[in-house]
């Protein structure tokens, strides 16, 4: 006899508000059901009521633990739209803010995956004083710590400081260090390799079906990423190579988020030392967008949670439509595939393995 | 079989010996315990508070009196203020009687142990078997206030206390059986001699010592095998439907818990009260505390474990280890 408990939508481990009613057979889970819709703003329609570039803000409050690359996403699909070219240098400059914020949110992920599997907060703030870091600066890029708005047609807000590569370095440096410090300390816990190896297993054709994309697709087997299959900006120059795992457990899921930091150090080193002189600035807010050269676009990033989708059609001052495919909403709906079979206190470490940002699935 | 230790050393005082005499000493010494084990169990909270934010790289409570030394007391009376809140479809006398039930078993249990030769209510014969008939009796008593909440996370928290209790009891008692073995008494007080008398049984049997200090993590439900009240995903177990002072005793207990266990082990592996200089009391106290200290840093580092390794760990690990120890012990001790 199965039993419906109702987890969420306030809980302490549901990364917001995600209510999920759970059919347990003693310990066992028989079916998850995600019921969403508990932050859900009707961004996709907000954005029709304004101008081109008063809508970054609102984009970046989907995502709040990697804002910039939720705002990044949106101005180049006006960029398209509008047929802008994005300035050398601020290319550069967008891919090095991009993947120090990929690394801030990777952080968050390995202190949120730690805390659903019931540790007291120690590796959440660990990582915290790295990703302190990170914000640190991206604070001195863009004069933000959190919701920075700093993209702009054709290029970003501010250049780079003159003292930032260096402190850029010297930071990369230290986390590297730190890594190789998380990853010893994880991967030699017993505990911790128990509650993840084998654990919510997704099989290569299982993920392709159900349309996950990002480091929980990677982890399955499949070298889907954005950044190396449809390059956008410098990445093609850059050398990126897509990480890629086979197993399709928790522990891939993991790994891929790890090596993903290490590829996105690589990755910022490598355009700090490529990055050429000249103006990286975009062209200032005019509240009256010009006549949009492209009715229908659609542009696809590499988000750190997977890929997001911008599909635009345009009208001359602002947006007709705006449709936005989220990464997390089609992540979630892998949650029950993986779910099933597994022990109830599984059901969070697959969620944290997931890492779920609630405002990207509502929308 | 039985001397009223206290009572003897007392009575050289105090003139005249009725049972009323008893009675009041015996009285008195279980207030000054109480007052021992809340003592110990605050400043073990606010320890572990320090300590883990230490771990964290965090400051820990500093507001609250020097170096946030109120901070738990504060805590306290902010609960103890709160309504208590009875859900509707839970059993309420169950309900408020749980954590009363736990404080006054933990309490006898401290008083069943002693604190040095003389200092101890009574040498009971068979003070060992009757303390562990006891610490069995705790996951029972979370059965039971679990169910009686009428919540799905709470009985859920009670079937997995049962679960706990038959994955590793028995390891424990066979661990325990190891300790009479070796000492030749179901005395605690004569298990501590007895190592005073040899060495410490942390020497003579460390693969003992480590299975009785894994029980006894999680007999006290400290992380790895906090189960019961596994945060993320029963958001506090059994204690999800406590609200007010009942929540503010329960917190409380969870400390008594640690200072029951670390005394146990202290007084089991590390010599009891035994030690230079300092009265056997302090020693005693030292030796829990540093074993409680060696908790905190288990609960600051590792993730929780799940129900099913639980009862692998117990089965297949703990039990042959315990057993293991057992024939060594009499192999190379007794025979």
């Amino acid at each position: 006899m199965s039993t419906r408990i109702n987890i969420g939508p306030v809980h302490p481990s549901t990364h917001g508000v995600l209510h999920l009613a759970v059919d347990i057979e003693g310990d066992t889970i028989k079916d998850v059901e995600p019921h969403i819709g508990f932050l859900h703003r009707g961004v996709e329609k907000l954005v029709e009521t304004r101008m081109y570039m008063q809508s970054p803000p609102y984009m970046e409050k989907l995502d709040y633990v990697a804002p910039m690359s939720y705002d990044e996403a949106y101005v180049a699909a006006v960029e398209a739209a509008l047929g802008v070219e994005v300035k050398e240098r601020a290319q550069y400059v967008r891919v090095i803010e991009l993947e120090l914020q990929r690394i801030a949110s990777h952080l968050f992920f390995l202190g949120a995956l730690c805390n659903d599997m019931g540790q007291m907060f120690t590796m959440f703030m660990w990582v915290f004083e790295d990703r302190d870091r990170v914000l640190d600066l991206l604070q001195e890029a863009t004069g933000q710590r959190m919701f920075y708005v700093n993209m702009r047609l054709g290029g970003v807000t501010m250049d780079l400081p003159p003292d930032f590569t260096d402190n850029c370095i010297a930071f990369l440096d230290h986390l590297d260090k730190r890594i190789t410090e998380y990853e010893k300390y994880l991967e030699k816990n017993p505990v911790f390799i128990e509650r993840t190896k084998g654990v919510g297993i997704l099989s290569a054709e299982d993920a392709k079906a159900l349309g996950v994309t990002g480091p929980t697709l990677r982890a399955s087997g499949v070298p889907y990423d954005v950044r190396s299959a449809k390059p956008y900006y410098v990445y093609g120059k850059l050398g990126f190579n897509a990480v890629k795992l086979e197993k399709g457990d928790n522990f891939a899921r993991y790994r891929v988020r790890i090596l993903e930091m290490r590829e996105s150090s690589r990755l910022v080193r490598e355009a700090l030392s490529k990055i050429p002189d000249g103006d990286a600035l975009g062209a200032p807010i005019r509240l009256i967008g010009p006549a949009a050269k492209n009715r229908v676009v659609t542009v696809s990033r590499e988000l750190p949670r997977g890929e997001c989708m911008m599909y635009m059609v345009s009208d001359p001052q602002r947006p007709y439509r705006l449709s936005i495919r989220s990464p997390c909403f089609i992540n979630l709906y892998a949650l029950p595939h993986m779910a099933r079979g597994q022990r109830l206190a599984d059901l969070f470490s697959i969620m944290g393995s997931l890492d779920l940002v609630m405002a990207c699935v509502d929308r | 079989m039985i001397s009223y230790s206290i009572i003897t050393t007392w009575q050289g005082w105090l003139s005249g010996s009725s049972i009323l005499l008893y009675a009041v000493a015996i009285v008195l010494y279980a207030i000054a315990i109480l007052i021992l084990t809340s003592v110990f169990a605050y400043l073990f909270g606010w320890v572990e508070r320090k300590i883990i934010a230490k771990i964290q790289h965090r400051h820990g409570p500093t507001y609250v009196g020097k170096y946030g030394i109120f901070q738990n007391l504060a805590d306290l009376v902010k609960l103890l203020s709160k309504e208590h809140v009875t859900p509707d479809n839970s059993d309420p006398l169950l309900l408020s009687l749980g954590p009363v039930l736990l404080l006054a078993v933990i309490t006898f249990m401290v008083l069943l142990l002693p604190f040095s030769p003389t200092l101890q209510a009574t040498n009971l014969g068979l003070g060992l078997l009757l303390v562990f008939v006891l610490v069995a009796f705790l996951p029972l008593i979370l059965f039971i206030s679990g169910f009686a909440t009428g919540n799905k996370f709470a009985d859920i928290s009670a079937q997995r206390s049962v679960l706990m209790l038959i994955s590793y009891e028995i390891p424990l008692i066979v661990v325990v059986a190891a300790v009479a073995l070796l000492s030749g008494s179901y005395s605690i007080s004569g298990i501590v001699s007895a190592q005073a008398s040899s060495h410490w049984y942390l020497l003579l049997m460390p693969i003992g010592f480590i299975v009785f200090f894994i029980v006894m993590l999680a007999e006290m439900e400290r992380p790895p095998f906090d189960l019961r009240e596994a945060d993320s995903e029963l958001i506090a177990g059994w204690l999800t439907d406590y609200s007010g002072p009942y929540y503010a005793l329960a917190l409380f207990i969870d400390y008594t818990r640690i200072f029951l266990a670390s005394l146990l082990i202290a007084l089991l592996f590390l010599g009891g009260w035994s030690g230079p200089v300092l009265p056997g009391i302090a020693w005693l106290l030292i030796k829990a505390f540093v074993i409680a200290l060696f908790a905190i840093v288990v609960r600051a580092t590792t993730v929780r474990m799940r129900i099913d390794r639980i009862m692998r760990l117990g089965w297949l690990w703990l039990l042959p280890l315990a057993l293991i120890n057992l024939i060594l012990v009499y192999i190379l001790f007794v025979v």
